[in-house]
């Protein structure tokens, strides 16, 4: 009984991280759906995120929750800077985004990861710091679980919820989902390519500084600058697994991989064999499956 | 019958060979300090020129270069520490270990393309730090800590050999068949398929012979600092600045990755005393600039602008 409880609670847990992996990889899945580059800087963007809700909490007291709409007002100022100084120069005027413009901000955006991580570094120092905020405990039958992780889990999935219903049923959302299909014929019928792509990038930064916000309460005390490098190829594997473009993959994905990770975990003995696994993971879905898991 | 034309090796081959002969020839000479400051100079060209093979020639772009120096060095560190072989027949060990990583990686990453190999790479480097963290004969995640004496001397004709090697058999594979293949899947890996281009074997033979030096680099990097230390060795600032140095030197060159790591390396020196923590803040931004304005590179960006650099520059 013992294990079978154990067993249920690592699940429960994993279902609720795994919502908070969603959102970072939504993000991640917005920007290369629509711009089809891959931001090798997400992490640090996430990292941003993070470091906006601890000083939010710092100087104001706000709890995380209350952090997420500001962070994610900054991260859709700071995706519009990004889409203009890396993304404009490839994409203007083009169809697709050719090999070499992709091999241009690969590099370019991973100088950036590098710039930002050691910035931050400097001027907040390496140590760890994180929010002391905990809700408390929430009973299912035996199991009890942190609160703060359901109210984030909560959150999450209205994100995602949110963001799927402005790309289906507003005119903005759809004219960036033609634009990540075919972006001649987008301008054919009249949608302005630069706006649609600039709003679709930012709104990637929003979700994503979204999501690092929300990672906070996860994360006791967790939040330095390097801890990109960690949720970085998470949501790299998370998009890959629920599908590059694919909006409810990243969901798919991220409960996948907070299983994986945390289940994982029980079963393995050590945190970062699961982790090590939930990377791997990646390769067979590359070479079995590379649309996604997802239909 | 038709002889084969005689092919002159050209100037940028010339140039290199004369500066490698002269640092050979002057090393006993050089002192201790500024000895060691070139043993790091090599091995960063040493690094610059194993991603050319893969990202400048080939162009998959390469995230985790890294895996191969830090299973190089930990090779190195537990042949010398616990098979207790010389230091020199450690680095040959990290070679080794190298190139069989490089052939099992790349028979399964080497499918994707763009993208999805670079991510592929980044996501195994991680996941191979997360691997070593857990395993016992490697140190448990503490690392490894060697105690072999100091002899710089040994260890700058090492890592030279490895580099005058490495620059050669560059030069070979740009001016042979194995070149134009490799070329051709840079341009266009379909169009090189159905010229009869083996590229599947092409793209394993560059990444295997990248990852051969790789390790061996790994190794004298591991020999230099006298161990091999998980969060140190799997650190992906070192597959920052591989590219950082190619892409600074100019990608797919012949005297490109020799500019860049120059460039990246002396400089990174002078902050390490001067303007401490500031040198990757200062890379990163250099690196985020050249790629969105000059990605042609130093060697690219003066035979564009001076052509009568062309013939000499490679």
């Amino acid at each position: 009984m013992a294990d079978a409880s154990l067993f249920l609670t690592d699940l429960a847990l994993g279902l609720l991280l795994g919502c908070v992996f969603a959102v970072i990889a939504h993000g991640l899945n917005l920007i290369w759906g629509v711009a089809k580059v891959v931001n090798v800087a997400h992490g640090e963007f996430i990292m941003l995120g993070a470091y906006g809700a601890y000083f939010l909490n710092l100087s104001f007291g706000f709890n995380p929750l209350v952090s997420v709409p500001i962070d994610a007002a900054i991260g859709l100022a700071v995706g519009v800077g990004f889409y203009f100084g890396f993304l404009h120069r490839e994409l203007r005027g083009k169809e697709s985004m050719g090999l070499q413009s992709e091999m241009v901000t690969l590099v370019a955006t991973f100088g950036l990861a590098l710039f930002m991580i050691n910035a931050v570094q400097t001027i907040w120092t390496g140590n760890n710091v994180g929010i002391p905020w905990s809700p408390g405990v929430f009973a299912v039958g035996f199991l009890q679980l942190p609160l703060g992780g359901l109210y984030v889990a909560i959150v999450s999935v209205t994100i995602i919820g949110l963001t799927h219903v402005f790309l289906t049923r507003t005119y903005l959302g759809n004219a960036i989902r033609a634009y990540s299909q075919d972006i001649p014929a987008t301008r054919l019928v009249g949608i302005n390519p630069t706006f649609t792509a600039a709003v679709g990038t930012a709104l990637g930064f929003g979700i994503t500084m979204a999501g690092g916000a929300l990672l906070t309460v996860w994360l006791p005390t967790g939040i330095y600058p390097a801890m990109g490098n960690l949720y970085a190829p998470i949501s790299f594997v998370i998009v890959v697994l629920g599908g590059p473009g694919k909006m409810w993959g990243s969901l798919v994905g991220g409960l996948t991989l907070g299983v994986i990770i945390d289940v994982g975990q029980l079963f393995v003995g050590s945190l970062s064999l699961a982790y090590a696994i939930a990377f791997l993971v990646l390769i067979p879905v590359l070479l079995l499956r590379p649309e996604g898991i997802l239909r | 019958m038709k002889l084969p034309a005689f092919r002159s090796p050209g100037p940028t081959l010339w140039g290199l060979g004369v500066f490698l002969i002269i640092l050979a020839v002057s090393a006993p000479w050089i002192p201790v300090f500024l000895l060691t400051l070139f043993i790091g100079l090599l091995i960063s060209a040493t690094l610059a020129y194993s991603l050319n093979l893969i990202t400048g020639l080939t162009g998959y772009v390469s995230f985790g270069h890294v895996v191969f120096m830090a299973f190089g060095g930990y090779a190195l560190a537990f042949g010398v520490g616990t098979l207790k072989l010389p230091p020199v027949a450690g680095v040959g060990l990290a070679a080794l270990v190298g190139l069989a990583l490089a052939l099992g990686i790349g028979a399964v990453t080497l499918r994707f393309r763009g993208v999805f190999f670079a991510i592929a790479t980044l996501v195994v480097a991680v996941a191979a730090l997360y691997i070593v963290l857990e395993i016992t004969e490697l140190g448990d995640g503490q690392g490894i800590t060697l105690n072999v004496g100091f002899e710089p001397l040994s260890m700058f004709y090492t890592i030279w050999g490895i580099l005058a090697i490495e620059i050669g058999l560059t030069f070979w594979i740009t001016r042979g068949r194995i070149g134009y293949g490799i070329r051709s899947i840079k341009s266009d890996e379909d169009a090189a398929n159905t010229l009869g281009i083996n590229a599947a074997r092409l793209k394993l033979f560059a990444y295997a012979l990248s990852g051969l030096f790789a390790g061996a680099a790994g190794g004298v990097y591991a020999w230099n600092v006298s161990g091999a230390f998980p969060y140190d060795a799997f650190n992906l600032v070192f597959s920052l600045r591989m590219l950082a140095m190619i892409v600074i030197g100019g990608m797919g060159t012949l005297l490109g990755p020799l500019l860049g790591a120059i460039a990246v390396y002396i400089p990174s020196q002078i902050f390490l005393t001067v303007l401490i923590g500031f040198e990757y803040i200062i890379i990163g931004l250099v690196v985020v600039v050249i790629a969105l304005f000059v990605p042609e590179g130093i060697v690219g960006t003066l035979r564009k602008y001076i052509p009568e650099l062309r013939g000499i520059l490679e």
